[in-house]
């Protein structure tokens, strides 16, 4: 009895083990897609980054099948056959696009299936999907190690330029000085004002030209008006005419002086007489010699009415008034 | 020439185990069978040993756990504890931790009850009466450690896998049936089942010595506790030895 109770306690531990063994083994068969229906998938690609049998294969990031072989077509083209879940194939289409990816940061490989943004036709057993090269971590450092080189140039520069506006004496004089901020502030105001100025007449050209163009005022009569603009046609005739007339006065004028000059020196005419009459001349130097006489006789008259007792108080009252008005 | 003591000696214990082994394959596949014996031997080696082997691995597991946590944490992959964890119990340290607990338990056991049945000279008297003593004790018992380490290296990765998941939701939380998906999302038949065939040749090896040490017992009542101690320290060692061939053999096959 108790060997037979033995017995069971074995039977159990025993058959225990081997279940969990069978079911582990299952578990991995599954994720493994050695159980259940499944069909094949094929993608080209020139480099897949170490992917391996057995890797998981994504689509939209769900688990759709395994990595059955790779192999190379030929020197710059490897072919991932690939194991899919029977279930799945109603959701890959034939434009759906395979790339390989990471699973997480420092994972394992795997082969991501993309379905494309415009409906397409049910995938068939062994079809060749489009494969999409997704940049690697080698790409993105080469991008990186570019980006890296660039900044690093930049921020050379920019500490140059802060040395040299540190530096520079002209510019922290113009910033210290506090006078330039109130003469551009000043200058500012002034600017606001004359555009307020430019817009005041930018309004009155506006109704100005509005005017015009209704025919209002001088300039709007001159250009809207058929009988102004007959008129100063009329006008610029006659200035034309008067020009021409006075083209033929100054012509006579001219003809006159050359005239004159033939006389005076043929000495016939009323000027060579006037220039050339020593008698006339006699007569006017008399004249004027006369009248300067006359002149010196008033002036010592005046000096005798200055002393004159009567007179007297008026000049000096009128010499005081001068003397007052000099000093002012 | 005549070699040290060490060194003849060294080779006479290994053209003994070599005979030793040689005899097991004979007597193991020619009859009569001692069924009962069998069973029961794999009822005292195996049943018998599961709670110890179950308390050690739930603990190896628990504790792997949390020593591992906090590195996983500093490289920021504390998500990937389970998958670590169900790696290294898998492969290495479940086999390894309870062929060792296994060694300790029953190949001192055996090497003590076998060297006291020599010097007390039960194993003559078992020839004088007609039994076969080697099938009778050493093949059964061989058998018996050779299948039973497999079954019992099986549960003591499961309790441990419990362990584990039990360590990852003392800091930290996730269901157990996330926690067996990840596992078993990172395992391959690679990582099972050399792990698994390596504990065969554990089980062999741990009762094989057990029994040579016992069987060949000199000395009396001496001879049994170093029959008892060096079936241990060699079915150990043994263990390592195995470990790195298999480790180098998976290699080789690329299943590593």
């Amino acid at each position: 009895m108790a060997a037979n109770k033995r017995n069971i306690t074995l039977g159990f531990f025993v058959s225990a083990g081997v279940l969990l063994l069978v079911v582990a083994l299952y578990l991995i068969g599954r994720n493994r897609n050695m159980f259940g229906s499944t069909f094949h998938l094929r993608a080209r690609f020139q480099n897949v980054s170490g992917l391996m049998s057995g890797n998981n294969i994504r689509y939209s990031g769900i688990q759709a099948g395994t990595v059955k072989e790779i192999r190379m077509i030929d020197d710059t083209t490897i072919e991932v056959d690939m194991l899919i879940d029977e279930s799945m194939r109603q959701f890959i289409k034939t434009n759906s696009m395979a790339s390989i990816g990471n699973e997480g940061l420092m994972g394992n490989k795997v082969v991501n299936i993309t379905p494309a943004s415009v409906p397409g036709e049910e995938i068939e057993e062994g079809a060749l999907l489009v494969s999409k090269i997704v940049p690697g971590t080698d790409e993105m450092m080469g991008t990186l190690s570019n980006t890296n080189e660039n900044v690093e140039e930049l921020s050379i520069r920019l500490v140059n330029t802060v040395n040299r506006i540190n530096n520079s004496k002209a510019l922290w004089r113009i910033l210290d000085d506090t006078t330039l901020s109130d003469g551009l502030r000043t200058s500012m105001l002034n600017l606001q004002a004359a555009t307020t100025n430019l817009n005041i007449m930018s309004a009155e050209f506006a109704a100005l030209v509005h005017d015009v163009r209704l025919g209002e005022g001088a300039l709007g009569a001159v250009i809207s008006n058929d009988t102004v603009a007959s008129d100063l046609k009329e006008a610029v005739a006659n200035i034309k005419l008067v020009s021409e007339e006075s083209i033929k006065v100054l012509l006579r004028v001219d003809s006159m002086v050359a005239e004159t000059k033939s006389d005076l020196q043929n000495g016939d005419g009323i000027a060579n007489k006037i220039l050339n009459d020593t008698a006339l001349v006699t007569k006017v130097n008399s004249s004027l010699e006369s009248i300067e006489r006359g002149t010196s006789s008033f002036e010592q008259s005046m000096e005798a009415l200055k002393h004159n007792v009567l007179l007297r108080g008026y000049f000096r009252r009128n010499a005081k008034k001068q003397n007052g008005k000099q000093k002012r | 020439m005549k070699l040290p003591d060490y060194i003849s000696g060294f080779f006479e214990d290994t053209g003994n185990m070599a005979r030793f082994v040689a005899r097991y394959f004979r007597e193991l596949f020619r009859p009569r069978y001692e069924v009962r014996q069998f069973v029961r031997q794999c009822y005292l080696i195996g049943v018998l040993s599961f709670p110890l082997i179950a308390v050690t691995g739930f603990i190896m597991g628990l504790v792997l756990t949390m020593q591992l946590r906090p590195s996983l944490i500093a490289y920021g992959v504390e998500s990937q504890l389970p998958v670590m964890v169900g790696l290294s119990i898998v492969r290495e340290i479940g086999p390894v931790i309870t062929a060792l607990i296994f060694a300790g338990k029953i190949s001192s056991g055996i090497g003590a009850e076998l060297g006291s049945m020599k010097v007390t000279e039960q194993i003559d008297a078992m020839e004088v009466s007609g039994t076969n003593p080697f099938k009778y004790l050493v093949v059964t018992r061989v058998l018996a450690t050779t299948l039973m380490l497999p079954v019992l290296t099986v549960l003591s990765d499961a309790v441990s896998l419990y362990g584990s998941y039990l360590g990852v939701n003392i800091k930290g939380h996730t269901s157990l049936t996330l926690y067996f998906f990840q596992v078993f999302q990172s395992l391959g038949f690679g990582d099972v089942l050399p792990a698994l065939i390596k504990t065969f040749f554990f089980g062999f090896a741990i009762g094989l010595i057990g029994c040579y040490m016992g069987y060949n017992s000199k000395k009396g009542t001496e001879g049994v506790g170093r029959s008892a101690n060096a079936a241990v320290v060699v079915s150990s060692l043994f263990i390592f030895i195995i470990d790195l061939l298999a480790v180098q053999i998976t290699d080789l096959l690329g299943l590593n």
